[in-house]
This record gives structure tokens, C-alpha cells and sequence, in this order.
């Protein structure tokens, strides 16, 4: 008896020790994780750290020094290339290895390594979309030019050095939560992370929603509500500038309608997610009497910040500004000659061709008359506790048909405007060596510096902001433009047709581009690159206007900027579409159709003054109405109950609202009654102060803008606890200040450059990747209020300044 | 002395190994002791109760709790300002329990097998 019971209690012993140090679905191996000598409670770092380190690295070739300053930004100081870049990766895997590791799983596809089934489709996708195909091909390309594959190598190796020096209960919390070990970087990885930036800025395609908009309405109505160029328009390159090259010849557009899609999956209504600004004084119009430059990428938001600031020092180069955690260099930064910035370019670098199989086996397909033959590619997915999937791919030479016949999965959003049956054309797939552009801006020293290097860019395609010294200013919307008919790509294409294909590029050095216009500045806040005069089609829609309109506008009537000027742009709430519509949308409200609380309502907006001020309940109350009266007006139409579909651009809504009273699209098809605008104008009134009342309760404080608009930071993998709370801050899509929900200024830079050179920064997060860490979200309500830390640029390793915390001296071992 | 005994054994020994040394620590020790099956259970609980709640204040207290907060907020506790000390307790209970099962199934074990010495 007494046996049996106490191997029961043995049992019982090691039941439960082994159940707690188990992870039961999303819960952690609980005894692991709070175990206060190994698990999470290790990750809290003390508010104190020592101000002097020195210690050993393998593989460095000299000595090291590191600076940090009062944000835990490092300095580095390094002899050669190899021990700067070995330096960097060490440094930022120090902060961000989790957010690295995650990022990278996240492209490849291989999340389900760690979660488990539920991220299965998600990592099918990826690969379907060849992201791991195209990191590869840019790995190539990198690994091909002797000195990016040295900085490649040592980047991978200082972060290989880090993850070596860990012991378990060293590794970043996410890692115990989610309960799995980092392994081992390779320039792959730093491609990998690359490649989703792609992803992030260019991917959009609208082509599978074009072609049933065209197969259900016809040419006249796509003309006539997606047109080629907007209404209204300020583009990039200012309007009447003279291209000084001669173009090639245009491809001819084979005769005929492009191919028609069908299918019947629902989509959503696309969000514009992108609202990057970026703009450049001549020293002519600053008090400084240099240029002064300004850059704003937008992105989603995430915890740890989706930037690293960083300064590399060595012999050849003083660089400082931001880079990706993963990758090499700085992407948007500054030295003591220049200044760079970038946002996207919308161009159209993502096509979809159908293609014919021969038959089931899917081993050729039909290309101009003839059998081609497949490429196969399998994927294997192992899967955390549960059997490993292999996925094959076929691949023409277009690139992988993303989705067969059927093969589609039912509600997965991030499939819904992908065609099946087609194969995918992406300039992400192509070999690049992006890397050289930024390893080239990083060391320029003047404007042609600044062009050299962007003839190595490929993807995803920015408009490269430069300013120098010798005051110089310059934009340049530059990537791999593939050469086009006209609207090629606006459709759904037959890709058994030669005449569909990408027929080469535009030579980089006829990219538009401007330098030292005129008006004394240049800028870009994401709208078409260039008036029709451009002889090259690069898309038929960007982002709208306004933000960029706006730009212009104050900087045409400024003088003598100043630092604090240029960030009062970088935070203007100033709506132009509310500028364009608001009018019109008060004067066609019947207001002895309200009620009492609806006046109250219609009196306050009406008298809004068109800023998206945090306060502004005017803001919330327009906001609203506006949305909806697109979807009054377009919904019914184009709402995609059978086939997916797209409503017309908000540019062309403003057009029709403003010069077209009374248009068909107004009236309500599912409706036997005739609607007219009013009708719309009235009823989205109405529906907006209903809204908010069911949102917020009866008109009141809640009502005010930013607590309607929510702006927060969530953390990565969406833990609860780890994003941010709720910042009350102002902004819009339309305005300078394109905040949304968690969507917006990744980083705001203001440079004024000049023998006292003065930097200012700012992201919404802090330089560490720790949530137990002081220096996690630091820099988080700065930003929300608007102001910018200046940045500590150190000439020299010797020249000292006071806001320098801590000293590190890396010895090679 | 059972209590000190395990409380300094695993204090030692979670510097290098895993936490789940407290169970052969626990377990050991208490088929070592003379101590009854009751008393076991609370000198396995309560030097691990003790020795994790000492460590963790001593992790959390120059964190300002920071990372307590988060993490209780993680594991959905319902928000108040003492998070973080809930937190510290329920890691004291939950290595607590485990060394006081495992203290007391050494116990056992010497009735059943070691009852000659």
C-alpha cells in the first residue's frame, strides 16, 4: 500500500512540474514563465544600468567603441566596415532580437514553426506569394557584389553573436511566452525583411476588381469613374517641368478587352493605409540659409518600434537616422553633407496574368501558341505540434500561380483581391541589391552621390527626398518601373500573350525626377509622380491629393524656416477634402428635417474649422458623414454583393459631389424610389450623429475626435498589455498629420543641415524591443504631442556631449 | 530545517538549471528529513513560496513593476495599481505548491522504501 501511494504522490509530483513547464494552446509553460530566476520576471530591467562596459567579441577585427546616449541610441565607432556593420548587428539583435525573429517568420511563411496550426493558411500564403522565392533572388544578387556581401555576412555574424552569448533565461519575454528559442541569422533573413517592406508598399493590386467593375459596366463607366488621372492633382514632380531625355519606344497594347476575372468571394472596402510626407527647402527660404529637409513614413503601427535608430562612424563614413531592425545601414537618415528621405511611390509593379494548363496535371501552360512548361516549387510547412504540410507551387514565367482553380481558402482576408488561376508578375521576385543604394546614401557627399545610388533601387519604389549642403535639392520617384502600355496592369491580363508582358524597364535615369525648382522646394506626400506629360505610364491611380496640396500650399508661402515651422507641418490637422466638400455637404442638409440634437450637431460641424484637432467634435461628426455618403452613393453599385469590386476613389467622389448634382450614381438601385444627392447628404447626417450617439452616448467630451479616431500602438504579435493606451492626439487621412486608428508616422525627421548641423526625431516607441524596459516606449508621448527629440550626432568618437550615458569598449577575443 | 535546507539548495542551483530543479531538490531533501507528511508540504511550500517571492520583488522593485503591470494585464488580472504584487504572490503560490507536493511525495517515498533509517 504505502509503495503504490507514494509513487501516486511521485506521480503526482511530476505531473505537475511537467504540466507547468508545458504550453497548453496560448497559455505559457506557466512554471517556466514565472520562474523569477529564468522566466519573464528576469526581462525587467532595472531603472539603473552601469555607465562603463568592456568586453570581448569573436570575430571583430579591431576595437570597437559604442556611445549611448539618454535614449539608449548607440554611437559606433569602428575601424572598417566588417567591425561597423558586425557591430550593428550585434547591437540591434541586443534590442530587437524577438521582433526580428518574429518579422522574418512572419515573411517566410514559417510562423506555424511557433504557433501552432492557427498561423497555417497565413504561412501558405506567403509562400504562395513567393516571398521566400524572392528573398532568395535578392540574396543572390547581394551576395554577388563582393562589398555588400561583406557587410551582409558581418551583420549576420554580429547577430549570430549575440544570440550565442544567450543563455535561456536571457531570451527576449516573447520568446517565453510563446515559448521557443531564436536561431541562427543569415543575410536571408535581413532579405526577408526587406522583401516585406515590399510587401507593406507594394502589393496593391486592384486589378481583379477592375476587370469585374469592367466586365458588369463597361469601358464608358470605367472611364468615366476610374479615369487614368484625377481630377485634382499637385504631383510630385511640379506640373510643366521639361523631361530632359529621349524615350523609348512604348509597347503597343494588344487588341482587344483584357481578360475578364470571376469569382464570388466578398471583399472589404480597401483602406488607404499610406500617408507618408516628405519635403525639402532650398537655403533661400530658411533661416538657416541652408536647405533644411523633412520625412515622415507612415506605416502600421507596432511595438518595438518599427525603426532603430543608429549612428555608424568609421573612416569612410558618418552616418545617422533609422534602420530596419534586420538589416544593414541606415535607411532614412543624414551625414555632415546630406540629408535623405523617403515615402512610397503607388506605381503599378504587381501584375496578374491568367494562365491555361494544358491539363490537370499542371505541368505546361499556353504561351504565345505554345505548351511551356511549369516550374515546381514545394513548400514545407512544419507545423507546432502537428504534422509538417508541404504546399506545391507552380510557377510560370511570370511567377507562382498564387491560387488554382478552387484553391482559395474561405475567409482569409489577405486573399480576397487575388484572382484564381492567375499567376503573379512582381518586381519583388526579381534579384535586387537594394542594399548598395542605401550603403551608397549613406556615405554621399553631394547630388551625384544621390543619383548614382538610386540606380542600384529596385522595390518597393520611394520617392527619394535629397538635400546637401551645397544646396542642392532634388526628388526622384525611383524603383524598377517596368515598361508599359498605357494602362497595362489596370486589368486582369492573358498572360498567354507575349504583348502582356513586362517589355524591360524605363531606364533608371529617366525615373522622374526634379532638382532646385523653381519654388525653391521640393516634396511628395505619396500622389502621382508627375503631370500626363511624363512619357511613361507608371500607374493609373495613387494616393489622393491633398496631403501633398497642402504641403505645397505652406511652403510656397514660406520664408525663413525654421525647424520648429517645418514640425508644425509634419502635425498639421488641416483637412482639404473637408476644404473641397464640407460646404456642399452643409448646403444640401434639410434642416427642418433634424431633430434637436442633430441641429446641435449640424451647427458644430458647420462651423468647424476643418482641422482634425484632438479636440474637434466637428472632426468626428464630418469624418463620418463623409464616409458614408461614399457608400450611399457607390455601395449599391459597386459594393461587390456577387463579384468582389471596388467604390470609384474618393478624388472622383469629390468630383462628382461637387460638379455633378445630378447623376444617376446617386439614386439607390435597390430602392424603387429615385434618391437624389440630398437624399444622401441628409440621410449620412443623420446616420452620423446616430453613430456616435451609439457609440459615445448623447453629444459630449466622448465625442471629440480623438477619442473617436482611437489611436494606439499595439504590440507585434498583438499582446495584451504590451502596445500602448490610448493616445489623444488629432490627425486624419487627408491631412499632413496622417494619423489614424494605428496607422501613421512610423518616424518624423526634421535636418537642417550646415557646418552646426542640428537633427530632430521621433517614433512612436522607444530604441528597446522589451516591454520590462525603461527605454520601451519612451519616445511614445512625445510623439503623440507633436515634438521631436534632437538627435546626438557626434563628429568624432572624441567629441564628447552630455546627454552620452554609458561608454562601451568592444575588444576583439 | 527542512525549510532552509530546500530554500538554500534551490536558491544555488536555479542560478545554472532549469526551474523544475526544485522538484528533485523538494523531493530529495524531504526523503532525507525526519520531518511528518504535513510538515513536508509546508517547508517544500513555503522556501520556494519565499525564495520566488524574494526574487521577484528583487527582479520587480527596480523595474518600478513595469514589466508586472504588463504582464498581469497579459494574463488578463483585472486592473487595479497592485497588479504586480497579485503577480508576485501567485508566482510564490505556484512554485510553492510545486515543492510542497514534491516535498511531501518524498515524504512518501521514505515511509514506503527508506522507513529502516
Amino acid at each position: 500500500m504505502k509503495p503504490l501511494k507514494s509513487l501516486l504522490t511521485l506521480a503526482l509530483a511530476g505531473l505537475l512540474t511537467f504540466s507547468l513547464n508545458t504550453k497548453w494552446g496560448s497559455i505559457p509553460p506557466l512554471g517556466k514563465f514565472m520562474d523569477p530566476f529564468q522566466g519573464f520576471w528576469k526581462n525587467a530591467e532595472s531603472k539603473t544600468t552601469s555607465s562603463e562596459r568592456e568586453f570581448a567579441l569573436d570575430g571583430l577585427k579591431a576595437e570597437v567603441s559604442v556611445q549611448f546616449d539618454d535614449q539608449r541610441i548607440p554611437h559606433i565607432f569602428a575601424d572598417n566596415n566588417h567591425d561597423l556593420y558586425y557591430t550593428q548587428g550585434y547591437l540591434t539583435a541586443k534590442d530587437r532580437l524577438w521582433q526580428m525573429d518574429f518579422q522574418t517568420r512572419f515573411a517566410a511563411g514559417r510562423l506555424s514553426e511557433v504557433i501552432g496550426p492557427k498561423a497555417l493558411e497565413l504561412d501558405r500564403f506567403q509562400r504562395r506569394m513567393g516571398m521566400s522565392y524572392g528573398a532568395e533572388n535578392m540574396t543572390r544578387a547581394m551576395m554577388a557584389d563582393p562589398e555588400i556581401a561583406e557587410i551582409m555576412q558581418a551583420y549576420a555574424d554580429g547577430v549570430n553573436a549575440y544570440i550565442n552569448s544567450l543563455k535561456p533565461g536571457e531570451y527576449p519575454i516573447e520568446f517565453k511566452i510563446l515559448d521557443y528559442k531564436p536561431e541562427a541569422w543569415t543575410p536571408l533573413n535581413s532579405a526577408l525583411l526587406l522583401k516585406l517592406m515590399s510587401a507593406t508598399l507594394a502589393s496593391g493590386s486592384n486589378e481583379f476588381y477592375m476587370s469585374n467593375i469592367l466586365n458588369k459596366y463597361g469601358n464608358e463607366v470605367v472611364a468615366d469613374l476610374f479615369p487614368d488621372y484625377p481630377y485634382r492633382e499637385d504631383p510630385i514632380v511640379p506640373k510643366g517641368t521639361k523631361w530632359q531625355f529621349n524615350a523609348l519606344k512604348i509597347p503597343k497594347a494588344p487588341e482587344g478587352n483584357p481578360v475578364i476575372g470571376n469569382a464570388t468571394i466578398k471583399t472589404k472596402e480597401k483602406e488607404e493605409g499610406i500617408g507618408s510626407n516628405n519635403w525639402a527647402l532650398s537655403a533661400s527660404k530658411t533661416s538657416t540659409g541652408y536647405p533644411m529637409l523633412a520625412n515622415d513614413p507612415h506605416l502600421d503601427l507596432t511595438l518595438p518600434a518599427i525603426w532603430y535608430q543608429v549612428q555608424l562612424v568609421n573612416p569612410s563614413m558618418n552616418v545617422c537616422g533609422v534602420s530596419i531592425p534586420g538589416a544593414p545601414g541606415v535607411i532614412i537618415g543624414f551625414n555632415q553633407k546630406v540629408a535623405w528621405g523617403v515615402t512610397n511611390v503607388a506605381s503599378d509593379v504587381l501584375d496578374w496574368y491568367q494562365v491555361q494548363f494544358k491539363d490537370k496535371s499542371h505541368q505546361t501552360y499556353l504561351y504565345n501558341n505554345e505548351w511551356k512548361p511549369v516550374k515546381t516549387r514545394v513548400e514545407t510547412i512544419q507545423v507546432r505540434g502537428g504534422e509538417t504540410v508541404s504546399d506545391t507551387v507552380y510557377y510560370t514565367h511570370h511567377g507562382p500561380v498564387v491560387y488554382l482553380q478552387n484553391q482559395k481558402p474561405k475567409d482569409f482576408a489577405k486573399a480576397n483581391n487575388i484572382p484564381e488561376g492567375y499567376a503573379l508578375r512582381w518586381i519583388a521576385h526579381d534579384e535586387s541589391n537594394d542594399v548598395r543604394t542605401f550603403y551608397m546614401l549613406n556615405k554621399a557627399n553631394n547630388y551625384d552621390d544621390y543619383r548614382k545610388a538610386l540606380t542600384y533601387f529596385t522595390a518597393p519604389a520611394q520617392n527619394f527626398l535629397f538635400a546637401s549642403i551645397d544646396n542642392d535639392i532634388a526628388i526622384t520617384p525611383n524603383g524598377y518601373f517596368p515598361l508599359k502600355w498605357k494602362t497595362q496592369g489596370k486589368f486582369l491580363l492573358d498572360g498567354g500573350n507575349p504583348a502582356n508582358d513586362w517589355q524591360g524597364r524605363i531606364p533608371a535615369e529617366q525615373n522622374p525626377t526634379v532638382k532646385n525648382p523653381p519654388r525653391g522646394f521640393v516634396s511628395s506626400a505619396n500622389q502621382f509622380s508627375t503631370d500626363p506629360t511624363y512619357p511613361y505610364y507608371l500607374n493609373w491611380e495613387f494616393s489622393g491629393y491633398e496631403r501633398g496640396h497642402r504641403i505645397n500650399k505652406r511652403l510656397t508661402v514660406m520664408t525663413k524656416a525654421t525647424v520648429d515651422s517645418l514640425r508644425n507641418l509634419q502635425n498639421d490637422n488641416y483637412s482639404i477634402l473637408a476644404e473641397n466638400i464640407l460646404s456642399t455637404l452643409v448646403s444640401g442638409v434639410d434642416q427642418t428635417k433634424l431633430n434637436a440634437e442633430e441641429k446641435k450637431a449640424f451647427s458644430l460641424v458647420s462651423k468647424w474649422n476643418k482641422f482634425y484637432d484632438a479636440k474637434e467634435i466637428g472632426a468626428s461628426i464630418f469624418e463620418i458623414w463623409q464616409k458614408q455618403v461614399q457608400k450611399e452613393i457607390w455601395d449599391d453599385e459597386f459594393g461587390g454583393k456577387n463579384s468582389p469590386m471596388r467604390y470609384p476613389s474618393r478624388d472622383r467622389t469629390v468630383q462628382l459631389l461637387l460638379a455633378e448634382p445630378t447623376s444617376k450614381w446617386y439614386d439607390n438601385t435597390n430602392t424603387p424610389q429615385k434618391e437624389t444627392k440630398n437624399d444622401i447628404l441628409l440621410k449620412s447626417f443623420k446616420f452620423s450623429v446616430d453613430s456616435l450617439k451609439r457609440g459615445y452616448g448623447p453629444m459630449s467630451d466622448q465625442w471629440q475626435w480623438a477619442n473617436v479616431k482611437h489611436t494606439h500602438v499595439p504590440h507585434l504579435a498583438k499582446i495584451a498589455g504590451f502596445g500602448t493606451k490610448t493616445l489623444f492626439n488629432g490627425g486624419s487621412k487627408t491631412s499632413v498629420n496622417a494619423t489614424s486608428e494605428s496607422n501613421g508616422p512610423s518616424w518624423r525627421m526634421i535636418i537642417a543641415l550646415g557646418k552646426d548641423l542640428k537633427a530632430y526625431g521621433v517614433y512612436p516607441g522607444g530604441e528597446s524591443g522589451n516591454p520590462g524596459s525603461f527605454y520601451y516606449d519612451d519616445m511614445v508621448n512625445t510623439w503623440s504631442e507633436g515634438r521631436l527629440n534632437e538627435l546626438v550626432y557626434l563628429r568624432s568618437k572624441k567629441e564628447s556631449s552630455e546627454r552620452i550615458i554609458s561608454t562601451w569598449k568592444i575588444t576583439k577575443k | 530545517m527542512l525549510f532552509i535546507l530546500i530554500l538554500l539548495f534551490s536558491l544555488v542551483a536555479q542560478f545554472f538549471l532549469p526551474w523544475w530543479v526544485i522538484t528533485p531538490i523538494a523531493f530529495g531533501l524531504a526523503a532525507r528529513s525526519k520531518e511528518n507528511g504535513k510538515k513536508s508540504f509546508w517547508n517544500g511550500f513555503f522556501a520556494i513560496f519565499i525564495l520566488w517571492i524574494c526574487m521577484a520583488l528583487l527582479r520587480t522593485l527596480p523595474n518600478d513593476n513595469l514589466l508586472a503591470n504588463r504582464v498581469a494585464e497579459m494574463l488578463s488580472l483585472p486592473a487595479s495599481s497592485y497588479n504586480w504584487l497579485i503577480l508576485v504572490f501567485i508566482t510564490g503560490i505556484l512554485g510553492g505548491l510545486v515543492a510542497g507536493v514534491s516535498a511531501f511525495a518524498g515524504f512518501q517515498f521514505r515511509k514506503a522504501f527508506l522507513k529502516g533509517r
